[in-house]
Formats: C-alpha cells, sequence, structure tokens
C-alpha cells in the first residue's frame, strides 16, 4: 500500500511539488526531483526503461557539460589566443551546439517544477534556478551570434549539474533517514504467510483473519498477535514494549505483532483481524504525525516561500547597480550568482528532516509521537506534572498493615484470603497474594456470596466469615473493639483503603492496602530533575496518599484532592509561570487533562491508541524511558536549531558575497548544494543518539510485575 | 611530444589492468543485434564517454596545479625548464602518489588502495547496474561517462600527474594520451571479450605499476632535483 502523502524514497511530507513516477510498476510519488532519482537509481530493476533513461539523461547531460566545461577551462587559460584567435566564433558555436541539449537534459526538471508552480501561482526555488540559467544562456546565445568575446554555456551547465548532483546526494542521506521508519511504516503493506491445510501462500495483513494459522521465519516480523502453536523461539519485542531484550516463546506463548522472531521458524494461530494489532495502530500513528507539520516547520516553509521573490528582486537589483560601472556580462553573471547562491533549498529540510528522525529513533523503542511539534515542546519546557494512580505507582493495590484485636497476623489472612480467592476484585486479589507470599494453608470456605459495593461473605468450619467495607461490618451490626475502629478510621484519614474482616459475629482485624510506588518511579524523578525539570505531582487523591507517594518517589512537590477540573486549573496556572508545562499521565482516567496540558505524555495504558488524547505515548511500564524520551527531543531541537541557524545564516552571508560580486556563479551552485547536504548530515547524528538504558533494571520491573506482594513483606505490617 | 607518447604507452600499459574490472564491463556491453557496426559504434560511445571524463578531470586538475603554482597562469614546458618552489612541491607530491599507488600495483600499500577505492563506489556500482543493459543508443555513453568516475589508482595517478603539470592545455593533454592509451585494450576486449589469461593479466599490471612507478620517480625527480643541484651548487 503506498501512501501519497509520504514521499517514496525519504518518508518525509510531500509537500505541492510532487514528482509521480512508475517504478517497478508502481506508482510512487516523490517529494523532490533528487529523491526521484536516488530512489529510481536504489530500487530500480535494470528492465525498467524509465530508471535506466534517467540515469543515460544524466550521463550524457554530464557528457556534455564536462565537455563544456573543458572547452572553457582550455579557454579560460588562454590556448586560444593569437595565432588560434580566429577559432574563437567557432569554438563558441560548438559550445553553443553542446550547452542547447544539456540544457533541456539537465534543465527539464527544474523547469518543470518552476511551470507546474506558475500555473498554481506560486514561485518557489527552481525558478531561481531557471531564471539564471535561462538568462546567462540567452545571453551567451546572442554572443555567439554577435560574436562577442565572452560566452557563459559553462557557468549554466555548471549550475545545473551541481543542483542536480547536489539533489542527488542529498536524497541518498535522507534515505539513511528513512531506513529507519520504514519498518513502522510497513505494518500495512507487510505480507503474512498464511498456512491452509498444507498450503502456504503469501497475502497482505488486512487480510488475515482470526483463528489463521500464519507461519513466520527466523528474522522475519510477526504480522499478527497470536498465540503459538507450533515451534520454539526468541523474540524482541523493543517495537512494542520499549525494551530489547529476547523474550523465549514456545507452544502457547502469546506473540504480539510487530516483534522480531529470532532465531527459530514459529506457527502462529492469529487472535484478531491483521489491522487491529497495536503494531498497526501504530505504524497508522506514526504516518499520521510524519505528514502532519511542526510550527517551526510552518514558520520555515512561509519564509522560503516569502524569500523567492525577495531573492528575484535583489538579483535583479544587483545585475542593474552592477550594469552601470561594469560590461552587462559582468553584471550579469553577479545577478546569477545571486539567485543560484540564495535557493532556500536547506531552510524547507531544516526541521522536518530532523524532525522525521526523532520520530522514527523515539517509534523504535516504542514511544510513540502523534504530534511532532510536540518534540520542540518537550525540549522547552521546565515543568513536569505527574499524576499518582498508575503513573507513579502500579495502579494495584497490596496489603500494607494488619490491625488486629488479638487474632493472629497468619489466621486473619489464612481466614481473609480462604474467602477472598473467590473474588474478581483488585483488594481480593492483593489479599490471597499476601497470604500466599507468608505460605499460608487458606481456610476452607463454602457457601460464598459476593454484596457488590461492599464486600464478600462465606461460611468456615461451620461460622460465618465476612471481608467488606465499615459499611457492611455496621449493617450486620457486629461488634468492634473501640481500639480496632478508631485504628481504621485513622487508616482511613491515612488514605488507606481498609478492609475489615470478622468471623462469628465479631470484626477481628482490620487490613490497610495502599497502591505500590513503581520501582523506578525515584530514579526516573531524579533523572528528570538532573535535567533541569522542575516535578510536580498533581492527584486527586487524599493529602496523606498523595504525600506517600511524593516522599517515594522523591517530588518535594506535591499538590493533592484535585478534581480534573482543578487538575488543568493548576496547569493554566503553571503555565503562566512556567510557558510550556508537560503533564505525564495514565491516558486512561486523566485523558482531559493530558489533552489541555501542552505536551500530554500517557505512561501504561494505551491500550487503543485511536482513543489516546495524549500527543505523546510511552509503552506500558514505560517511565523508565522518560529522561530518554526528552534527551532525544532535546537532540532534536538542538539539531533543528543548529540547521535552521547554517541554512539562514549561510544563504545571508553568501547572497550578500554574491551581491558584492565576489561569489563565482560556478563556486555559488557548488556551495549551495554543500549546504543542504551539511543539513541532511547535520540531522543524521540523530542516527547516532545512545539507546534507553533502564534507569531502574527492566528485570526489577518486570519481577515486579508477576508477584506484586513480594515488596509488602518488606514493609512492615503493623500487628495488634 | 615525446612526453605524452610516454604517456600513451604508459595509458597502454596501463589498460592491462583496466581488463580486470573495465573489462568486465566493456564484455558485458557486448555485441548489438544491428550488426557488427552498430557493436563498434557502441564501444566507441563507451570509450568517448570514458575518455571525456578523463579529459574533463584532466583539465580541472590542471587549471587546480595552475592556481596553486603560477597566479599569472602561465604554463610552463614539462621536463627542464624553471620552475618555482610551489610548482616543485607540486611535483613532489604528485610524484609520491604516483609512487604509491605504483606500489600497490605490487601489492603493497594495502590500506592506501582500501582508501582510493572504497569511497563512493558503491554508489557509483549500483548506478551502473542499469545501464549495462539499457536500451537506446545513448546508453553506451552514460555509462562510460559515469566509468570514468569510477574510483581506479590508475587514473588517480594520472591526475596527479595532471595536476603537477600545473596548466588547463597540459593536464587535459595527459589525461587524453593516457585515455587514448587505454582504448585499444578496452576496444580489443569489447571484441574479444577474455581472451587475455590470468598469468598475462598479471604480468600486464605489474607492467602498469612499473610504468607508473617510472613515471612517479621522474616527476619527483623533477621535484627534487632542481634543489638538490641548488644545494649543490650552494
Amino acid at each position: 500500500m503506498t501512501d501519497d502523502r509520504l514521499c517514496r524514497h525519504c518518508l518525509l511530507t510531500i509537500g505541492p511539488r510532487a514528482m509521480r513516477r512508475t517504478v517497478n510498476g508502481e506508482n510512487c510519488a516523490f517529494c523532490c526531483y533528487g529523491c526521484c532519482i536516488a530512489f529510481q537509481v536504489r530500487s530500480g530493476k535494470s528492465e525498467e526503461w524509465e530508471a535506466a533513461w534517467l540515469l543515460i539523461r544524466l550521463g550524457v547531460g554530464g557528457f556534455l557539460s564536462m565537455n563544456i566545461m573543458l572547452f572553457s577551462l582550455l579557454l579560460y587559460a588562454g590556448a586560444f589566443t593569437g595565432v588560434d584567435a580566429r577559432l574563437l566564433p567557432w569554438v563558441h558555436l560548438l559550445l553553443w551546439i553542446f550547452a542547447t541539449p544539456a540544457l533541456v537534459i539537465l534543465g527539464g526538471p527544474f523547469l518543470r517544477e518552476t511551470w507546474l508552480d506558475g500555473v498554481q501561482g506560486r514561485l518557489r526555488s527552481s525558478a531561481l534556478i531557471v531564471v539564471g540559467v535561462g538568462a546567462a544562456y540567452i545571453y551567451s546565445a546572442f554572443a555567439v551570434i554577435e560574436r562577442g568575446t565572452h560566452v557563459y554555456f559553462d557557468t549554466a551547465t555548471m549550475v545545473l549539474m551541481l543542483f542536480t548532483v547536489g539533489r542527488y546526494l542529498e536524497a541518498a542521506g535522507r534515505a539513511r533517514a528513512a531506513r529507519d521508519l520504514e519498518p513502522l511504516l510497513a505494518a500495512e503493506s507487510e505480507c503474512a504467510t498464511v498456512v491452509n491445510g498444507g498450503a502456504e501462500t503469501r497475502r497482505p495483513v488486512r487480510e488475515v483473519d482470526a483463528r489463521m494459522l500464519v507461519r513466520v521465519r527466523p528474522g522475519e516480523r510477526i504480522p499478527v498477535d497470536g498465540v503459538v502453536t507450533e515451534g520454539e523461539s526468541h523474540t524482541d519485542e523493543a517495537v512494542i514494549t520499549g525494551e530489547s531484550r529476547q523474550v523465549a516463546k514456545s507452544v502457547g506463548s502469546p506473540v504480539i505483532a510487530g516483534s522480531i522472531n529470532l532465531d527459530g521458524p514459529l506457527l502462529i494461530q492469529s487472535s484478531g483481524a491483521g489491522t487491529a494489532t497495536r503494531w498497526a495502530q501504530i505504524c497508522r500513528s506514526v504516518r499520521d504525525a510524519l505528514v502532519r507539520r511542526s510550527p517551526t516547520q510552518r514558520i520555515a516553509d512561509r519564509v522560503v516561500g516569502a524569500s523567492v521573490p525577495v531573492v528575484l528582486a535583489l538579483g535583479g537589483l544587483t545585475m542593474l547597480y552592477w550594469a552601470q560601472w561594469l560590461p552587462l556580462e559582468r553584471a550579469l553573471l553577479f545577478g546569477l550568482a545571486v539567485l543560484v547562491v540564495a535557493c532556500p533549498c536547506a531552510v524547507g529540510l531544516a526541521a522536518p528532516l530532523a524532525t522525521s528522525l526523532g520520530i522514527g529513533r523515539l517509534a523504535r523503542c516504542g514511544c510513540l509521537v502523534r504530534d511532532p511539534g510536540v518534540l520542540e515542546a518537550l525540549a522547552r519546557t521546565r515543568l513536569l506534572a505527574f499524576d499518582k494512580t498508575g503513573t507513579l505507582t502500579s495502579g494495584r493495590a497490596h496489603v500494607v498493615g494488619i490491625e488486629s484485636d488479638g487474632a493472629g497476623t497468619d489466621e486473619v489472612l489464612a481466614r481473609a484470603a480462604g474467602l477472598e480467592r473467590y473474588s474478581e476484585h483488585g483488594f481480593g486479589h492483593a489479599i490471597t497474594t499476601a497470604a500466599a507470599v507468608r505460605g499460608l494453608d487458606l481456610v476452607v470456605t463454602g457457601d460464598v456470596r459476593i454484596l457488590p459495593g461492599r464486600g464478600i461473605r462465606g461460611n468456615a468450619d461451620g461460622k460465618a466469615v465476612v471481608a467488606g467495607n465499615g459499611a457492611l461490618m455496621s449493617e450486620l451490626g457486629w461488634s468492634v473493639a473501640p481500639a480496632l475502629s478508631e485504628h481504621g478510621r485513622s487508616l482511613e484519614a491515612d488514605g488507606y483503603s481498609v478492609i475489615y474482616i470478622g468471623w462469628g459475629e465479631q470484626v477481628r482485624a482490620a487490613l490497610a492496602l495502599d497502591d505500590s510506588v513503581l520501582p523506578e518511579a525515584r530514579s526516573t524523578v531524579e533523572a528528570l530533575r538532573s535535567r533541569g525539570l522542575h516535578v510536580l505531582l498533581l492527584s486527586g487523591d487524599l493529602a496523606h496518599a498523595t504525600q506517600r507517594v511524593a516522599v517515594a518517589a522523591g517530588i518535594q512537590d506535591a499538590q493533592s484532592g484535585l478534581s480534573p477540573e482543578a487538575k488543568r486549573a493548576a496547569l493554566r496556572q503553571l503555565r503562566q509561570r512556567y510557558n510550556v508545562v508537560a503533564m505525564v499521565g495514565d491516558g486512561l482516567n486523566d485523558g482531559p487533562v493530558l489533552a489541555d496540558a501542552d505536551i500530554g505524555i500517557a505512561v501504561g495504558s494505551a491500550t487503543d491508541l485511536a482513543r489516546e488524547t495524549a500527543a505523546l505515548v510511552l509503552p506500558r511500564d514505560g517511565l523508565w524511558m522518560l529522561p530518554w524520551v526528552v534527551d532525544v527531543a532535546r537532540a532534536v531541537r538542538m539539531t533543528i536549531l543548529t540547521n535552521l541557524m547554517w541554512a539562514f545564516g549561510y544563504n545571508c552571508i553568501a547572497v550578500t558575497l554574491a551581491m558584492l560580486g565576489w561569489l563565482q556563479p560556478v563556486l555559488a551552485a557548488a556551495v549551495m548544494a554543500g549546504s543542504s547536504i551539511i543539513v541532511v548530515l547535520n540531522s543524521l547524528r540523530l542516527e547516532r543518539l545512545p539507546d534507553p538504558i533502564p534507569s531502574a533494571a527492566p528485570d526489577q520491573s518486570a519481577a515486579f510485575e508477576s508477584a506484586p506482594a513480594m515488596h509488602t513483606s518488606s514493609l512492615p505490617i503493623i500487628a495488634g | 611530444m615525446a612526453y605524452y607518447l610516454m604517456l600513451f604507452a604508459a595509458g597502454f600499459a596501463g589498460s592491462f589492468h583496466c581488463v580486470g574490472m573495465c573489462g568486465g564491463f566493456a564484455c558485458a556491453l557486448g555485441h548489438d543485434p544491428h550488426g557488427h557496426g552498430a557493436t563498434v559504434l557502441r564501444h566507441l560511445l563507451y570509450n568517448a564517454g570514458r575518455l571525456t571524463t578523463y579529459c574533463f578531470l584532466g583539465g580541472l586538475a590542471g587549471t587546480l596545479g595552475q592556481v596553486i603554482c603560477t597566479p599569472q597562469g602561465m604554463t610552463v614546458s614539462l621536463v627542464g625548464g624553471s620552475l618555482d618552489s610551489a610548482q616543485r612541491i607540486l611535483a613532489i607530491v604528485a610524484g609520491l602518489l604516483m609512487i604509491g599507488m605504483a606500489l600497490q600495483f605490487f601489492g603493497l600499500l594495502q590500506g592506501f588502495h582500501r582508501l582510493a577505492s572504497g569511497f563512493g563506489s558503491s554508489t557509483l556500482a549500483i548506478s551502473l547496474r542499469s545501464l549495462l543493459t539499457a536500451r537506446g543508443r545513448a546508453a553506451p555513453l552514460a555509462f562510460g561517462v559515469f566509468n570514468g568516475f569510477l574510483p581506479c589508482p590508475l587514473v588517480y595517478a594520472f591526475v596527479a600527474q595532471a595536476a603537477s603539470a600545473a596548466g588547463a592545455l597540459p593536464g587535459f593533454l595527459t589525461m587524453a594520451s593516457f585515455g587514448l592509451g587505454t582504448f585499444p585494450a578496452m576496444l580489443m576486449m569489447g571484441g574479444v571479450g577474455q581472451v587475455l589469461a590470468p598469468a598475462w593479466r598479471q604480468r600486464g599490471v605489474w607492467l602498469a605499476g612499473s610504468c607508473i612507478l617510472l613515471l612517479g620517480l621522474i616527476t619527483l625527480g623533477r621535484g627534487i632535483l632542481p634543489i638538490a643541484a641548488h644545494i649543490a651548487h650552494g
């Protein structure tokens, strides 16, 4: 599947100057002439006439312009002076004969661009080249007819040749940038090997449905979500989870679309439609992000658009000015140098190349940028506000304390867990895990009934057992020891969730449950602070609970008890002080707040990307990557700034030199082509950014995943 | 004139080296189905393209040498004559480069070889592939033009020589003589294919190396001898 909005070669947005070609039987769209050449050179099959035709034209153009240059060099060196002077008009005529086809061959694409722009009422950089080269050619043709002393066919053809070669080299460099993005855009066009009763067929992923069998060879990308039905292998799920490590897969293991099958062939039963995978969503999201333009890019485009008429005027003025003192031909040459050197190609390239490299770099580690402007904003921000639940904490409860009136801790847990193992509630899970960690034998409980919103009850050893909130206990009218009731109330006031356990018509104990702070929260906050960011906690929870998390994560500044509206108001207030504010949340509960911040960053949820409101989405358990994301964003912004500074500064200096008549047009064209290439090379440095290094080891967080209650045993158990 | 004849001879000897790489291209260009005349035209076009690139490089290198040496733009005779110090230095550098290139023909200085042939060759080689089989009269010409830019120690050595000639015209003539020298072998390759046994080709490569070594020593001598003579007199 091809997308007409992105260049086939460099994957940058196609502007209005799109070129369309048929390569290898496919319709391809390119953003510029250089990409058109480079793509055909790289992927055109030798039997493709068009790719070869392009090279032939370049070769013949090179042949003609080299001959012109050679004779011109000899002319300048004075080889035709003295006795040979009467040969001069004939040499000029020869140059004309060479130059005319060269101009048609090399200048054709530029003329076509200018014409198409002109039809739409626009002026673009190709117009500068056409005007400049055309003027040099027409002047020289008149000089030949009138037997003048100087012709400038060499300048005309060499300018065209240098621009063509420059654009080719630039496009070749941009293809390296696209190499990172290509696998990320491939989800929809990827093919899957579908096994159907012994026969294997290659089909596009979008035609794969649930329960189809798909074979994946080592080294291939797994095209669909599913379960392994045959074979053993390791996979790399970095694109989805952000962590580049090998995960062992055998029969029965679930596999994720987009991960790479490393070492063994696998047969996978698809668990859903090929287009519904997170992988496909990621690809759509990356594609959408690449198509959008960042604010900097919009400014740069406007500058480029406005500069072309200005440069044309400057070129004309330069010529008129110098024509007063110098022969017309010299003045014309100065004007031509101005036109050639002021070509604003590099300015237009500065932002999109760096941004798309940054988006690709982040996406390869599972971080999705949905709006290219967010990278620049994140680089500028000085404030990161965190949501608490599900962001800095795991969002899963665990038992942190037990208050009892005489009953042993183990007995309380064994009875509670015997009952709660029938519960689907998160609290029930927390209690059974706490019992399992202590290695308790659960009390066998029967006749279990769930009381929605209040708790659970059952029978053990012929006595009723109940676990639930305070309201349930008072409803039952069971007696509570005053000390226990007092403790329970104070725990609740501190922001813990409290569950009372009772048997034999008496409430025996109160369990305190709390959300656990992620192990990487503290190191992440420290890393962010070392990058000069102010870190803030905005929570809707009670003050004590918020404060506990703030202390555990090392955040000094915390605001609690905020409703979503209050959070948005707080952000608005902070914006006045910090200008750009970023909000990190789990993307589920705080969607509106994330959407309202300058930069909304979602961590941890993101099950459905289409409904995601955040501009930047980190993978599940990807909080530790946040400092690295900030680094990438800053590197991208720095690259854009240096690119723009170089492009603008270069243009200003070069135009000044050209207007003073200090710059030969051929030299100007060479340096101009070089300037775009420097912008490309500078942007390619982003490729060398280091991979994210987990500040808290990922294994630790994985272990935490499988057994959250490990942490409870390390916490003090308050036994009464 | 004798000098250019010598360069022609060196080019001819050196073309046994070309047979190794460019000869393969010439073979691949092959026969034209339209008859013998068309085949000859094909190969002439290919070689004309190659020669143009060489001459262009020679002219450019010569001009560069001229800019470095003589701001007045005067051309000087190549053997003997009065040489200013800049031109002598240029001759020494060019001579050393040529000797370096020659040594790798004998299997020495392999690192130098990688440096010389690694740069940009992959892109060019890829682009050449589709031209070889392309239809059209102009394809061999375009192919020859690109072929001329393929990194080749032989060409580099002669470009260095052209630069030391310090003038657009002598530079152009240097490379033209060299290029014409490679014509016979390359045309032959197109006609007769892989006729030379590998052993003979090896001898040809050594011959090419010897020629370049000799030229390099002469060029180096042009740079050093006047200084040596000057010192001896002083």
